[in-house]
């Protein structure tokens, strides 16, 4: 059995991963995506600490939580996107930095 | 450009990596204060499923009221 | 208490379908029965609830949903009379657009989602009921589309508030791997006897940072201003009266039921994020000519307040810190609905142009002076008390210099609240101001009785501090 450490590593990556994706990116698109990486790190790790109780026995709560919070991530998704549709659609453009008409 | 594109690569795989690595480094208490994770709640969820479902379905109804609301057409009177 | 959740989640759906009917005000009139419906079951379960002690479960045979307690009845009876109010001031302001059925579905589903995230005794019921707050937040603040910012302000805020649940998602799953429980007592119980490791304050700070981008802390602030003066009135008024609350309920009743042995590590942190919060909600409201701009900066500064009176974790800085929260909602709700009228009826929000519009629109502009004067904390209304008691349980904890920073910090607020009465109240009108007219009477019904609130609380707050010292003792107890 793969150690803990090493599931909690990839997922604490991925989380790193995912932030530097929501500062640094520009297109609304890849801003949805960094979002998605996010969440799916905390799946991992609800995941991963499931099946690490004892060995061979998988505690069904956490199982039960990441399929709640599949549907919630997949919920925010579509209205993120549902935004940045609108946007395209009406004003031609994915990028954020051309958003920034608001501001002070 | 390309300059700024990889020194970005490289400072987020470091600062990935510095992390995974500290996290590695500590020791994770895992199930440390209970020895026996709770059964009921668990169990409940996965013989009735349709709670869990219908709460799901609420947040997905809220979703698709979301999705309706932006895309609406607004009529030009 | 059963019927109240029932009814809590069954009006969404049924406000949707109200709008197969031909006669629309049908739908607002329905949006509106169902948030009494909701209030008079709600005063039922506040008689309950203060006379047996904290409530929980439902009918259903397990513990992990819903734990009712004073502290989630109080926030609740706020929430709903803020919402009830919003409602019907949005039945008049919201009449030229269009999508209105889509409008009163969100708004229930909000109110109700944040009624869900008080109510919850388990952390993955907040999550739930959290994300259902934020879902239909984001498409309200991006309500009307068809400008540029709201759709601008929306996908900002939506992106950093789905980073804060993110974030808040892998601070619970850090929890669950260290106890196999998400059950706020349980949590309460494993967590408290335990040393504490590396791996908690980690948690620690990854819950600060989830509940802190809904609940206005200072780095993570940013989608405040932008988001708060796009939205349609009411939705602000409930953006800024509950839905930063809510983040600050979230964060009062995590950090003190779970991270109870780390006390000495997040106290002194928030005390550092309050005072900061205040600092910059202050000076940069002074910068703004935008009414609303302003006023979104005003929340920020006092939900520093609301974080100080919190983390000097003694009973009666959270009493002062509640009673805030109340007066907070009440008082912004009422800027923000009064600030809507002007928009409403003159169409537009800079302040250079709204000057001296009490000529023609003068019970709007006497009721948005009276919300100032509140909010500045003079007094004998309802901002001084709350803030008054903050300021005690602060020099009675001995934290000397930063009572003295707070002080400061209401000080320089009154300097733009006044600011604002003069401008609104004292100044000749401009060419715009002097096209305006009364705003009409359904709108001006809610402002009238939130100022009347005010008033009320204000030369009697007695019964109402009581309110919030029940709240705070069952936050406290856990």
């Amino acid at each position: 059995m793969i150690p803990l450490s090493y599931y909690l590593a990839c997922s604490i990556a991925l989380y790193t991963i995912g932030m530097y994706c929501l500062a640094i990116k520009r297109n609304m698109i890849r801003l949805v995506l960094g979002i998605e990486i996010l969440i799916n790190a905390a799946h991992l790790n609800f995941i991963a600490f499931s099946a690490h109780l004892n060995q061979g026995y998988i505690d069904p709560l956490g199982s039960s939580i990441v399929i709640m919070s599949i549907v919630f991530a997949g919920c925010v998704t579509a209205v993120a996107l549902t935004i940045v549709t609108y946007a395209y659609k009406h004003y031609g453009t994915l990028d954020v930095r051309k958003l920034r008409r608001l501001k002070g | 450009m390309k300059k700024k594109r990889i020194a970005g690569i490289v400072a987020i795989i470091s600062i990935a990596l510095t992390f995974s690595m500290l996290s590695v480094s500590q020791e994770f208490p895992i199930f440390s204060s209970t020895e026996t994770p709770e059964i009921e709640t668990p169990e409940f969820l996965w013989t009735y499923r349709l709670i869990d479902m219908i709460a799901q379905a609420f947040v997905m109804f809220a979703a698709a009221a979301c999705c309706v609301t932006v895309l609406r057409v607004e009529k030009k009177e | 208490m059963n019927a109240l959740l029932i009814f809590m989640i069954t009006t969404p759906v049924i406000g949707w379908l109200a709008h197969k009917r031909r006669y629309r005000k049908i739908r607002d009139l329905y949006a509106i029965s169902g948030l009494s419906v909701t209030a008079y079951f709600l005063f039922e379960l506040y008689v309950d609830v203060s006379a047996k002690g904290p409530l929980s479960s439902c009918y259903l045979p397990f513990e992990a949903c819903l734990q009712v307690d004073m502290f989630g009845v109080f926030m609740a009876i706020v929430y709903v009379m803020i919402g009830l109010l919003a409602a019907v001031y949005s039945v008049r302001y919201m009449e030229r657009d269009t999508g209105l059925a889509e409008y009163y579905t969100l708004l229930l589903g909000m109110i109700a989602g944040m009624m869900g995230v008080v109510f919850a005794g388990d952390f993955f019921t907040l999550f739930v009921f959290w994300e259902l707050m934020s879902l239909t937040s984001y498409a309200l603040v991006a309500f009307r589309k068809k400008r540029w910012a709201p759709i601008e302000a929306g996908f900002k805020y939506l992106i950093m508030s789905a980073a804060g649940g993110a974030t808040i998602l892998l601070a619970m799953s850090f929890l669950y791997g260290m106890t196999g429980t998400l059950n706020f007592a349980n949590l309460g119980a494993t967590l408290g006897s335990v040393v504490p490791n590396e791996w908690l304050y980690v948690t620690l700070t990854l819950v600060i940072v989830g509940f802190g981008v809904k609940a206005a802390i200072v780095p993570f602030h940013t989608w405040l201003p932008d988001a708060h003066p796009e939205a349609p009135a009411p939705i602000s008024a409930l953006l800024s009266g509950a839905l930063v609350q809510t983040g600050a309920y979230a964060l009062i009743r995590v950090l003190l039921v779970v991270f109870g042995s780390v006390q000495n590590a997040w106290q002194m942190t928030l005390m550092v994020f309050a005072i900061l919060t205040m600092f910059i909600g202050n000076l940069m409201a002074l910068l703004q000519d935008d009414i609303k701009r302003l006023l979104a900066f005003s929340t920020i500064a006092q939900m520093g307040y609301i974080l100080f009176g919190f983390s000097i974790a003694s009973p009666q800085g959270l009493t002062g810190s509640l009673f805030h929260i109340m007066n907070h909602a009440i008082i912004k709700g009422l800027l923000f609905l009064c600030a809507g009228a002007f928009v409403h009826q003159v169409g537009t929000r800079d302040l250079k142009k709204l000057e001296g519009i009490r000529r023609k629109m003068p019970l709007t502009s006497i009721l948005l002076a009276i919300g100032a004067i509140a909010i500045a904390a003079i007094p004998p209304l309802n901002g001084f008390w709350s803030e008054w008691l903050i300021v005690l349980a602060g020099v009675e904890a001995g934290m000397l210099l930063f009572s003295a920073l707070m002080i400061i910090n209401v000080l320089l607020s009154v300097a733009y609240y006044l600011r604002l009465i003069y401008v609104i109240v004292l100044k000749e009108p401009t060419p715009i101001s002097e096209k305006a007219t009364e705003a009409p009477r359904s709108m001006l019904i809610p402002i009238v009785v939130l100022a009347a609130l005010c008033i009320i609380i204000g030369l009697y707050p007695g019964p109402f501090i009581a309110l919030a010292e029940a709240a705070a003792k069952a936050a406290l107890s856990l």
